[in-house]
């Protein structure tokens, strides 16, 4: 069973409607590490996840860098989470982070190199690769033993995408 | 009536002694900014255990600074949201255990109402209404303020924040993070129309911001300017705070003009950048528009706008029950 798929996206639009897909797909408690340069369209993707997750258009989903955590309801919880201003793993066990990846909210991760080994077991790594001025190539991977048919799923509907 | 304020939604441990919600007595915060500069500028202030040890000795260091003695003390104002959960626990549990001890009233503070708040720190309040720019590291809003405690959002970001944009664009210059500060004095060098950077001005009309496009259009000109890239760091400074700036100054222009007020105010850490300052203080002398900029030591997070808020609870007889919590998401 393949476990990886790589998609090539053209805009933020078709990246934004990747993350949808992929959004309409999740169950509760799920996990997504992103990673991406600068500029890769990490927040873009995790904006169509939100709409995929039936988030209100009000509630814009904006950087998390600040701000470490953001919240949003919709049909799941999403915690959208940036890591890059942590330095010291203790710092997480401050900030409960265990208890959001754990919950039954959709956690979506940013610098989650971050987590101490094995904080993770079953998730999805998302990584962006800039192709391009608008061009993306999105590689997403099941780790754990979890969600192989949501990566058959995504290669169906997407290898032979016509994007309009 | 004194009012003693506490802030601890995010990086800092603040507390402040403020008089009639106007005139500051003390105002803490336990910046760590030698230490961020040790660790590659990368901000280790996050933990709510910083907060718990930093609690205590700000407390006490706003009252003493302050010239006052505790029973002189009316009633406390403490940020209720948004922010770390774990973060605003403690200065909110510690607040409220205060307060409960000291027999005295307290009140939790909208951290954003309390940036809005900052401008009536200073000599030459604004009128209300007035319309706000509240640009810091993580929000970029415009209000329509009618009073001290009601403000309506007109627009926002819908990705970055202005001030994180300026983080980013420092660290892709290799100036460390955060170093929105260090934009500002390198763009002073610069010349801001060598390059020229878009402006996202999303519908002109509307009032909503997007930074991430300006970001990112930067890094792609460093990429394909490697090797002479740093020569140009001050041209590339200033063109950048040259593109946000103008964005800016625009949409707070035209919603004062919606809004129909004569009164501008810019609040928030990015208040302290002397080109959003210099820029917006000419135009609103053009558009006949009085600005209003709080202190530069109030503009970043403080606990002195978290009192001046408060007071104005206190005053009207609002009181927080022992039960009341804190939240994380910004309140409609």
């Amino acid at each position: 069973m393949n476990r990886i798929v790589t998609i090539i996206t053209h805009s933020p639009e078709e990246t934004r409607f990747l993350g949808q897909y992929l959004g309409e797909a999740l169950i509760p408690g799920m996990v997504i590490t992103l990673d991406g340069d600068l500029g890769s369209g990490k927040t873009t993707f995790v904006q169509g996840i939100g709409k995929g997750l039936g988030i209100s258009d009000d509630d814009y989903i904006t950087s998390p860098t600040y701000n470490l955590i953001n919240e949003y309801s919709g049909r799941h919880c999403l915690f959208h989470i940036d890591l890059y201003r942590l330095i010291d793993p203790l710092e997480l066990d401050d900030l409960g982070l265990e208890e959001i990846i754990y919950s039954q909210g959709i956690s979506a991760i940013e610098w989650a190199d971050k987590l101490p080994a094995k904080t993770l077991t079953s998730y999805l790594s998302v990584k962006i690769v800039v192709t391009g001025e608008e061009t993306r190539k999105v590689i997403i991977t099941a780790c754990g033993r979890e969600n192989t048919d949501l990566i058959e799923d995504i290669r169906d509907n997407f290898k032979e995408k016509k994007w309009h | 009536m004194i009012v003693l304020g506490i802030e601890s939604s995010c990086d800092e441990t603040a507390a402040a002694v403020v008089e009639n919600g106007e005139k500051v007595l003390s105002s803490i915060v336990s910046s760590q900014t030698d230490i961020h500069h040790r660790y590659g500028g990368v901000v280790p202030e996050l933990a709510s255990r910083k907060h718990i040890e930093s609690i205590v000795p700000v407390v006490n260091e706003a009252i003493q600074a302050s010239g006052r003695i505790l029973s002189e003390i009316d009633g406390v104002a403490v940020t209720q949201g948004p922010g770390l959960i774990g973060c605003l626990l403690v200065g909110f549990s510690f607040a409220k255990a205060w307060a409960w001890a000291r027999d005295i009233p307290v009140v939790g503070v909208d951290h954003l109402e309390g940036h809005i708040n900052s401008v009536f720190i200073c000599d030459n309040p604004p009128q209300f209404p007035f319309v706000a720019l509240l640009v810091s590291g993580g929000h970029t809003s415009i209000y329509h303020v009618t009073s001290h405690t009601q403000a309506r959002v007109m627009g926002r970001t819908r990705d970055d924040a202005a001030g994180e944009a300026f983080d980013k664009v420092a660290k892709m210059l290799n100036l460390g993070y955060p170093g929105g500060s260090i934009i500002d004095e390198l763009a002073a060098r610069g010349d801001p129309k060598k390059i020229k950077f878009p402006r996202s001005y999303l519908d002109k009309n509307g009032f909503d911001f997007s930074f991430s496009g300006m970001k990112t259009a930067v890094n792609r000109y460093i990429q394909n300017h490697q090797d002479e890239y740093q020569e140009q760091a001050a041209d590339i400074a200033a063109g950048f705070q040259d593109a946000v700036t103008d964005v800016l100054c625009f949409k707070l222009m035209k919603a004062a003009q919606e809004a129909g007020c004569n009164h501008i105010a810019i609040v928030g850490g990015v208040a302290a950048n002397k080109g959003l300052r210099e820029k917006i203080r000419s135009q609103a002398v053009d558009q006949n528009l009085t600005l209003h900029i709080p202190p530069i030591d109030l503009c970043g997070d403080n606990a002195a706008m978290i009192a001046a808020s408060g007071f104005h609870y206190l005053k009207a007889g609002h009181q927080l029950p022992l039960d009341a919590d804190v939240y994380s998401r910004i309140q409609k």
